[in-house]
């Protein structure tokens, strides 16, 4: 059974096209107003993922709740509640900013109501996603970087309950990246949007998320803010010495009660001493190292 | 307003947007241009001359054998070639995204395309009224079922456009193979020589297409009734016009739909990225 107040509830998620296998049986929720992370290397099943939960694809097998709802048969009410952030190419090129913005806004006005007044105006989220210049420029003459934050201020002109944005800052300079996660802050805070959001970037996740889902070949492998996974996944301590002009390295789980016993075994021989816990980043690091191996093989093979 | 209502107006909104966008684009206002102005060249070589063993003047033949073509390339070759294109860049995509807003994206490409064929159409009225001598001679009454008829027309055309437009996977296929179906129908409809000129097997799939009929009915409309001798049964065919073209549009508006609801369930994030790469290593 699926959690009614939970804002997206999956479980056994299975997805394969063929022999090939994308997603392994994931399970997990979102709650309502909660900022979620899906993160994971490249072809770890992220954007199948999504976009099982947008309804734009049919999971092989596995049950989906999203606002209550199955996504693939849910109603057009159901639509004006989520916001979804795609990534544009040269679609709509020859229309002006406001002008497109107004135009998929009017969509969405049959289905205000009191505490969500719909659609956004569209001078202040030019505003918010700082194309308030653009206002009046053709689609085509924006940067990348314009065009993608164009891509999220369409994502949220519907005022979502639930915004799923895939890869959001991918082609952002540091300043646009920073604007952005202000907006995702403010739609979390003040509005209480709940909102899953793509990323291979664990800063990102970091800064951006209250908790952080990891995907790895098909399956989620760790779930919690990030302070827990630090302390979950990361854990083991690397210590590195010398005795004797010998080096050493040995990793284990309690790096205290090791330096304690070293000293105890060797006393004033060691020297040299190093100790370091492996931070949640070296923890990914290493995962996406494994799976680049696992894509290369399949690539060479 | 209701949510249908709202898709319907901003549906409509978008059409006529997009027309003004075209209207702003130089090589869309080329296309008109050069469209129109082979229609003149051919008035003005042709303004002496007259349909063999008849009176009846070549222009005042063709002229509306050149509206129902204008009328078939515009809602048929060119809407199937823009749907095509928008699936394979993401509008279709951003269009489901919206809540109704397949319906709206729908009725912006009906009203984008009645807009930009009934532009060209007044360009050849304007023109023809100089050129081709005794053009409006069955009268105001003749004028508005003209109007009528291509309204009619466009409602059996679009839907076409639409069924093209969602069976082809990308642009590159409807251009290479839509247009010459389109020419080949065109061909075999006796828009620019009469029918019975052709053969008996050419005569039979040329009248199964609305092509045909539109060009019939419009031909009953612009031309003298003493030109009726060079057609199928020296007949008219009033109702059989209406009938055919009628057929065409129900069924059309019947499939239209079901074709696009299916070409949609299918679209996705990564199949626009899938197409976007292939596309960008063409390029």
């Amino acid at each position: 059974m699926h959690d009614p107040t939970a804002a997206i509830s999956v479980r056994d998620l299975q997805m394969s096209y063929g022999d090939h296998v994308v997603l392994d049986g994931v399970s997990f929720s979102v709650t309502t107003g909660e900022v979620v992370a899906l993160l994971g290397p490249n072809g770890a099943g992220k954007t199948t993922t999504i976009e099982v939960l947008e309804g734009f694809r049919q999971p092989s097998a596995g049950s989906v709740s999203v606002l209550g709802a199955d996504p693939l048969t849910a109603g057009e009410h159901w639509r004006a509640d989520i916001g979804v952030v795609l990534q544009s190419w040269r679609d709509h090129a020859r229309w002006r900013v406001g002008e497109l913005l107004d135009h998929f806004g009017r969509f969405y006005a049959p289905y205000a109501t009191a505490d969500r007044p719909r659609p956004y105006p569209v001078d202040e989220l030019l505003h918010m996603v700082g194309l308030a210049e653009q206002g009046r420029s053709k689609v085509i003459s924006l940067s990348g970087g314009q065009r993608r934050r164009l891509d999220v201020a369409i994502g949220i002109v519907g005022r979502p309950r639930l915004l799923f944005l895939d890869e959001p800052t991918v082609g952002f300079d540091p300043m646009a990246r920073r604007d952005f996660h202000d907006v995702v802050h403010r739609l979390s805070d003040l509005e209480g949007t709940s909102i899953l959001l793509t990323t291979h970037d664990l800063s990102e996740a970091e800064k951006l998320a209250d908790r952080i889902l990891i995907l790895n070949n098909g399956a989620i492998v760790a779930d919690g803010s990030a302070e827990q996974l630090a302390r979950d996944v990361a854990g083991t301590t690397e210590v590195r010495w010398t005795t004797d002009g010998q080096r050493h390295v040995h990793t284990t789980d309690d790096g205290t009660a090791f330096v304690r016993q070293l000293f105890e075994q060797y006393g004033d021989t060691v020297s040299d001493l190093e100790v370091r816990r492996a931070s949640l980043e070296d923890t990914y690091l290493a995962m996406v190292a494994d799976s680049a191996i696992v894509a290369a093989e399949r690539i060479g093979s | 307003m209701s949510a249908a209502r709202t898709a319907l107006v901003t549906g409509a909104r978008r059409g006529a947007i997009e027309f003004r966008n075209s209207l702003q684009t130089p090589s869309d206002i080329g296309y008109y241009i050069i469209g129109n102005l082979i229609f003149i060249v051919i008035a003005v070589l042709n303004r002496d001359a007259v349909i063999d063993g008849t009176a009846l003047p070549t222009m005042l033949f063709i002229f509306p054998g050149i509206l129902a073509m204008q009328l078939a390339f515009t809602s048929t070759y060119g809407l199937a070639t823009l749907i095509s294109t928008e699936r394979e860049d993401g509008t279709l995509l951003r269009a489901k995204s919206l809540p109704n807003g397949m319906t709206g994206y729908v009725f912006g490409q009906v009203t984008r395309t009645g807009l930009e064929f009934f532009f060209s159409a007044v360009i050849l009225f304007v023109a023809s009224t100089i050129l081709i001598a005794g053009v409006w001679g069955n009268g105001a009454v003749a004028f508005v079922a003209l109007l009528g008829l291509l309204v009619l027309g466009l409602l059996s055309a679009i839907p076409l456009g639409i069924v093209f437009g969602s069976i082809f996977k990308n642009p590159r296929s409807v251009g290479g193979w839509g247009f010459f179906v389109i020419a080949g129908i065109v061909v075999i409809s006796g828009l620019f020589f009469p029918i019975t000129g052709l053969p008996i097997w050419a005569q039979v799939i040329g009248q199964v297409f609305p092509l045909y009929w539109l060009g019939l009915g419009l031909r009953s409309v612009i031309l003298p009734d003493s030109a009726v001798v060079v057609e199928i049964g020296e007949s008219w065919r009033t109702l059989e016009t209406l009938g055919v073209l009628g057929v065409w549009a129900v069924v059309g508006l019947l499939l239209a739909p079901v074709l696009l609801r299916r070409m949609a369930r299918r679209e996705s994030g990564s199949s626009v990225e899938a197409r976007r790469q292939t596309a960008l290593q063409r390029v």
